[in-house]
């Protein structure tokens, strides 16, 4: 069609102006390019991420709606003490009765308690062990089944339980894993552990009853663990006082062989945890609907750490996400007025030549046409040479901005931290512990932000890039139609005679 | 034939009561050479835009081979039935004279299997060399660049040529030279009509129609 040719021709006839024009299409389209790769892997990210992470919950007790609903019904500080001593966690039977939802995809339970070291010494960074005596404080009796062990004994009922081996942070170096369900009094030790006590695979150790001397347990070792994350105060938890807190002093066995072992410990304390597993957010959902059915009382309540935590990791994304999507709407506002005022200043330099083709007979919309496919000529290129450019920018350029807002969170995060007095304190003073946390404190350790996104370009990127580019070209050659239309060929050739 | 018929023109500016001319009633016919002449003011080139449909009369009516050519898409009855040929010429400067007739021939869709090697042929018509036919207007002179004018109104055939003051700017050789192609365009059965301030060129004509001024 001779308005494409004719476009074609002029464009290259006045390639000083086109260049400019280029060079703003190209700053817009890189910009685009690259916030519009952000917005497409966050939102994959969410949508697809969320699939990908195994989602479990617990039955916990609600206190807080407890403490509420008794609270508006006004009772005081002592009823509401005697029903929190009435509230327990659920057995294990009660859990199991839940566990056959059809929302549940894998059901596991954990029996945690804590013991003494009798033939063995706990890891810990203080002078003082539980073997002291200093430690014995006054009204012993009185402080009976309070007193915290130095090892935590941790039962697991399957081996899904056990997340810290399914993910990797603990690794089995030396012997093997007990046998899932036994009740022999098999265990296995963390490697710091075996390397402070002296101790290899094969060795007996013995734990005793904080509350009771009399009450102990022998335990055989098969197997000695590496924990990645065990050094001392790394999570920003104080292990002085709860070196049972310690992952190096902690001691898994089944739950079968423990829950055999504490039967015949009258005042050992213990907790039991379930953890159920789903297969997706819908089925969560249906689960808390289906516990209600089942007769779950009120006072407990369905929680997921999981579905928290990955929204809580996907914070700085989002910010980004928001920021990319700002930033782009910015320089898609500025490159549109910028070609608006171009084109403006091109038609009026043109006015000649539209005079002209419409007195020997070309329709405006024609030539209306030829200056839209200039424009969209000029846009084209500018537009191929942004994707690529912004193709190779925008994973680099993503995972560099995703970081500095990941810095950012912690720095937010540190500051809070350092409000309580935790946090980097260099001037001395204060718990040796927290000079060990690192940027962000404890709150922000707890959270894993997701700091590697695939902000590669796609064909998404790539088909609402170039509706920008459509869009960017319709926006600025609106004012080449209007002039156009306004114009008489009649008026232009008169004035310029 | 009439070709053209005014039938009671009469024109004002926009914005004015007063008319340029009124009562105009013209017939013009095929193969022949009309000279349009007046005083200054008189109004010869806004008679020219009218016959054009550059413009509209405020009365009256234009009729072209008897059809009011306000029923005629305007578009359509400039790239097709008449030719203008302007005072300045109105050529786009920044293409050359092949290119200049080559858009008039894509502007009014004739088809020619090489519109190159017309527009040359057209060129030569009018007395351009190849070497002349390559050049941009710009390095052409007044009358070298009324003949690619001449040559691109020739390009789709029309039936009738208007020509407002075509030979003003020329040298009186030029202006013999324009005249001559006029004649022998007049002769292939067109219809030309010429407004010019030249006596000798008014000669020239096979018919002389004065206007006055109001």
């Amino acid at each position: 069609m001779y308005v494409i040719k004719n476009a074609w021709k002029n464009v290259i006839r006045s390639k000083g102006r086109n260049i400019l024009i280029g060079l703003i299409v190209l700053v817009v389209s890189i910009s685009a390019c690259i916030s519009l790769s952000i917005r497409q892997a966050a939102e994959s990210a969410q949508e697809d991420g969320l699939e990908n992470v195994e989602i479990t919950g617990q039955i916990t007790v609600d206190r807080q709606s407890m403490m509420q609903s008794m609270g508006e019904a006004g009772a005081d500080r002592s009823q509401m003490k005697e029903k929190m001593a009435d509230m327990e966690e659920l057995s294990v039977e009660d859990l199991k009765k839940y566990a056959k939802s059809s929302s549940v995809k894998n059901f596991y339970y954990t029996l945690t308690t804590s013991l003494d070291g009798s033939n063995i010494e706990e890891v810990s960074t203080s002078d003082t062990t539980s073997s002291d005596s200093d430690m014995q404080g006054p009204g012993d009796e009185s402080r009976k089944g309070m007193n915290q062990g130095a090892f935590s004994l941790v039962g697991y009922s399957s081996e899904d339980a056990m997340t810290d081996f399914i993910n990797g942070t603990c690794k089995i170096t030396d012997g093997e894993m007990f046998e899932e369900g036994t009740t022999k009094k098999n265990c296995i030790i963390s490697s710091e552990l075996a390397t402070y006590n002296s101790l290899k695979v094969g060795d007996t150790i013995k734990l005793v009853n904080p509350d009771d001397d009399s009450e102990t347990l022998s335990l055989k070792v098969v197997g000695i663990y590496s924990n990645s994350s065990s050094t001392a105060g790394e999570n920003g938890i104080s292990t002085q006082f709860q070196p049972g807190a310690d992952p190096a002093n902690q001691i898994y066995i089944s739950y079968a062989a423990l829950a055999d072992a504490v039967e015949g410990m009258d005042s050992i304390r213990t907790q039991t945890n379930g953890t159920y597993v789903f297969a997706d957010q819908d089925a969560y959902e249906q689960f808390k609907k289906d516990v209600e059915e089942m007769g779950l009382d009120n006072t407990y309540t369905v929680t997921s750490q999981d579905i928290t935590s990955y929204e809580q990791s996907l914070i700085p994304l989002q910010n980004l996400s928001k920021f990319a999507t700002y930033f782009f709407v910015v320089v898609l506002i500025i490159g549109a007025i910028v070609l608006v005022v171009i084109n403006i200043f091109n038609i009026r330099e043109r006015k000649y030549e539209i005079g002209v083709l419409t007195a020997i007979g070309m329709k405006k919309s024609k030539v209306c046409m030829q200056f839209v496919a200039e424009l969209f000529i000029v846009t084209i290129f500018a537009m191929v040479i942004g994707l690529a450019a912004g193709s190779a920018a925008s994973v680099p350029v993503s995972n560099q901005l995703l970081q500095s807002q990941i810095e950012s969170q912690q720095e937010q995060l540190s500051n809070q931290e350092m409000n309580f007095g935790r946090g980097n304190m260099e001037n001395g003073g204060g718990n040796r512990q927290n000079q060990n946390i690192t940027k962000g404190g404890f709150m922000a350790q707890t959270v894993d932000y997701m700091s590697d996104i695939s902000a590669s370009v796609n064909m998404t990127v790539i088909i609402e890039l170039f509706g920008v580019g459509i869009l960017l070209t319709m926006l600025s050659s609106m004012t080449a139609v209007i002039f156009v239309m306004r114009y008489e060929p009649l008026k232009i050739l008169s004035n310029r005679s | 034939m009439n070709i053209l018929t005014l039938q009671d023109v009469a024109y004002s500016y926009e914005g004015s009561k007063k008319k340029v001319f009124e009562h105009l009633s013209y017939e013009f016919e095929e193969g022949k050479i009309y000279a349009i002449v007046g005083r200054s003011g008189a109004g010869k080139t806004t008679l020219l835009s009218l016959l054009s449909g550059l413009d509209s009369p405020t009365e009256g009516s234009i009729l072209f081979k008897d059809k009011d050519i306000r029923r005629i898409d305007r578009y359509q009855y400039r790239s097709k039935y008449v030719g203008i040929i302007f005072q300045s010429f109105n050529l786009l400067p920044h293409l050359t004279a092949v290119e200049n007739v080559i858009l008039s021939m894509d502007v009014s869709g004739m088809k020619y299997k090489n519109k190159k090697e017309k527009a040359m042929e057209l060129l030569g018509k009018v007395g351009l060399s190849e070497d002349e036919a390559r050049r941009r207007v710009l390095k052409l002179s007044g009358g070298q660049q009324q003949r690619v004018a001449i040559a691109r109104t020739l390009s789709y055939e029309p039936e009738v040529i208007l020509a407002d003051e075509p030979t003003g700017n020329l040298d009186k050789e030029t202006e013999d030279e324009i005249m001559g192609i006029f004649h022998t365009l007049a002769q292939e059965g067109k219809c030309i009509i010429i407004v010019t301030h030249s006596q000798e060129v008014a000669q020239q004509a096979d018919e002389v129609k004065k206007l006055s001024c109001k």
